[in-house]
């Protein structure tokens, strides 16, 4: 046993933090996250979501005697099968992707945290910014697994049951399959960013309590309050500060020519709630009792 | 109490050696509760450290500013020669700790929660990882229920399952908070053998604890905790020792006995089978002789150790509590 400890920088080994692997935790943070049950649930219904969109389409369009089904990219997704996995994000992202996003967030800080766990892996150590890092490359991987995971059953089904061998824009061009597949890429991208930005705020909660719950409570909230403070004439000037507002320009991916702007915009929004988000959660997490 | 800082040969070598923790005018307040104050607590090198205390003394708390996971209001902390939280990836690394009770995820087995924290050692290599993690369990006595789910665990194989995430490595200092909550009388003796094995490799061990044969039976050091603050602490055989100063006397003849005893200002009470003679104001052999002279047949004698419990409760009463032991305490159990 040795005792040098105490006199500065004897041994290599004593004066220099030693770390484990950063990949080594990664994969340990991914395998554990896809391990839990409930992300693994989660993961199959969204997955669904498209499929039952597009057979609901898919019946809707056959007895309905090629009247229009409804309005605006609904209307637009019969006989135009690339749609499909755009549409499920859209209506997705308001409240299904949200939610997983917050339920990530609510067990990678809060859930572990309250099982006990939070403290192993203080102790191991996992320096306390590092640990943040992991916990939040899990929540981004899994989101954006969800995200993708979505889209390919999109995909699948579109071309499957609603058919068509390109993309009918919004605008009324055509667009090639490759050219369609893109604009689905470029979705995920967006949704993926969104969720990201959200679940950077849930993580901040995260980092406050050991009671997951409340970090579900207090996204979702947000996302309900932002929704129905931008429907409100009279806070118009609140618009460009709500998460929400990215949100509705999502769908905009089916205009062609794309109009960047709004896009870009979006994207610039969830940075910001980004960079709020894991400010707060680090603050945080370096001084947090475990 | 100043005999306790006396040091025997056998741990002066210890004694020079930098303690493995060591804290200073620790103080914790958790929103207008004092938990901690004024904690100076060493835990020397090489030592096994019983920390006892009642419910809410502060033991917990003064662990977990030890292992860096709550900074202190005020004081100290050196573990490992490393002042905490700032050196905990420094001091960390040799250090397995079980503390507040086993802390695993519920839809993973016990040997996946074990490669989970084994993945985040630092001192572990990536390819030794299935192995350390297989002798951990293996020496907690695990085996058979490695690959269940921990939700399925009952108290004592979680309590085991924790031991052995603080085992996965060799380490320079074990810290073990109420390590036998919820064992068996089996799992109570395996948790003192993994003691002394750590002991006999010269890893030094902090042990919390409220039950007390625990701690008299694996301990070198003692540190008593009251209040937030530390009653007492040292050598457990010095603090024994310090408060040990009574005469057990086997014998039928207790009256004859007590008349002899108290002719010569010995005080001295009649207990089951005998005479219990308070040593203060004289010695054994003079108490021998004085019954033996006044003809009182004599079984047999023995110098009566204090016993933990009768030291703590002392330690840890309200008020006035440090004056010379009385004669009115329980008789402790027959020395195991």
């Amino acid at each position: 046993m040795t005792t040098t400890a105490d006199l500065p920088a004897t041994t290599t080994t004593s004066s220099r933090p030693r770390r484990a692997p950063l990949t080594r935790l990664l994969r340990s943070e991914l395998r554990m996250v896809l391990r839990r049950p409930r992300t693994l649930i989660g993961l199959g219904l969204l997955g669904l979501v498209p499929v039952v969109i597009g057979i609901g389409i898919a019946i809707a369009t056959s007895s309905s005697d090629g009247q229009p089904i409804g309005e605006g990219i609904a209307a637009l997704v019969a006989g135009n099968g690339l749609l499909l996995p755009i549409f499920a994000l859209v209506v997705a992202l308001n409240m299904l992707l949200p939610l997983t996003g917050a339920m990530l967030a609510a067990d990678a800080l809060a859930g572990e945290a309250s099982h006990g766990t939070l403290r192993g892996l203080l102790m191991a150590p996992v320096g306390r910014a590092r640990l943040l890092a992991v916990k939040a490359f899990g929540v981004a991987t899994v989101s954006l697994i969800a995200v993708t995971l979505m889209a390919v059953t999109g995909i699948i089904t579109g071309t499957a049951l609603l058919g068509g061998d390109g993309m009918l824009t919004s605008s009324g061009t055509s667009l090639s399959f490759v050219d369609g597949l893109g604009r689905v890429g470029l979705t995920v991208l967006l949704v993926t960013i969104q969720i990201w930005a959200l679940a950077a705020i849930a993580l901040a909660v995260s980092a406050y309590t050991e009671h997951p719950l409340i970090v579900v409570v207090v996204a979702l909230g947000l996302v309900i309050v932002s929704g129905v403070l931008s429907v409100i004439p009279a806070l118009d000037w609140l618009q460009p500060a709500l998460i929400t507002t990215s949100w509705e320009s999502v769908a905009d991916v089916i205009q062609d020519p794309l109009s960047w702007d709004p896009l870009v915009n979006g994207v610039l929004r969830a940075a910001c709630y980004l960079v709020i988000g894991y400010s707060i959660a680090l603050a945080r997490t370096l001084t947090r009792d475990g | 109490m100043t005999g306790f800082s006396e040091q025997r040969a056998v741990a002066a070598s210890a004694a020079t050696a930098p303690p493995a923790a060591r804290t200073r005018g620790l103080r914790k307040v958790y929103r207008g509760t004092v938990a901690v104050d004024n904690v100076d607590l060493e835990v020397p090198m090489g030592s096994v450290l019983g920390m006892l205390g009642p419910n809410g003394s502060g033991k917990t708390t003064t662990i977990r500013m030890l292992l860096g996971l709550v900074t202190p209001t005020a004081g100290e902390v050196e573990l490992l020669g490393h002042k905490m939280p700032d050196g905990a990836a420094l001091a960390l690394p040799d250090v397995g700790a079980l503390v507040e009770g086993p802390g695993f995820h519920p839809f993973l087995s016990g040997r996946e929660n074990l490669m989970r924290f084994a993945a985040a050692e630092p001192l572990l290599a990536t390819s030794a990882i299935t192995t350390a993690v297989g002798e951990a369990i293996e020496r907690v006595g695990l085996t058979k229920a490695a690959n269940r789910r921990y939700r399925g665990y009952s108290l004592g194989m979680k309590q085991r399952l924790g031991l052995a995430s603080a085992l996965l490595v060799p380490r320079r200092f074990v810290v073990l908070d109420e390590p036998t909550n919820g064992l068996d009388p089996a799992g109570t003796r395996e948790v003192r053998t993994v003691i002394a094995d750590l002991h006999a490799a010269g890893t030094t061990v902090l042990v919390s604890s409220h039950l007390l044969a625990e701690v008299e039976a694996t301990c070198t050091h003692v540190a008593v905790l009251n209040q937030g603050n530390v009653v007492a602490q040292g050598e457990l055989a010095a603090l024994l020792e310090a408060g040990s100063a009574n005469l057990l006397v086997s014998t039928p003849e207790t009256t004859l006995g007590l008349d002899a005893l108290r002719e010569r200002r010995i005080p001295a009470r009649p207990v089951p089978d005998g005479l219990l003679v308070d040593l203060t104001a004289s010695t054994a052999p003079a108490v021998v002789e004085v019954l033996v002279r006044a003809g009182v047949p004599v079984h047999e004698v023995r110098r009566q150790r204090t016993g933990l419990e009768d030291l703590f409760a002392r330690l840890t009463e309200d008020s006035a509590v440090t004056e010379l032991p009385d004669l009115d305490t329980l008789i402790p159990e027959e020395a195991r």
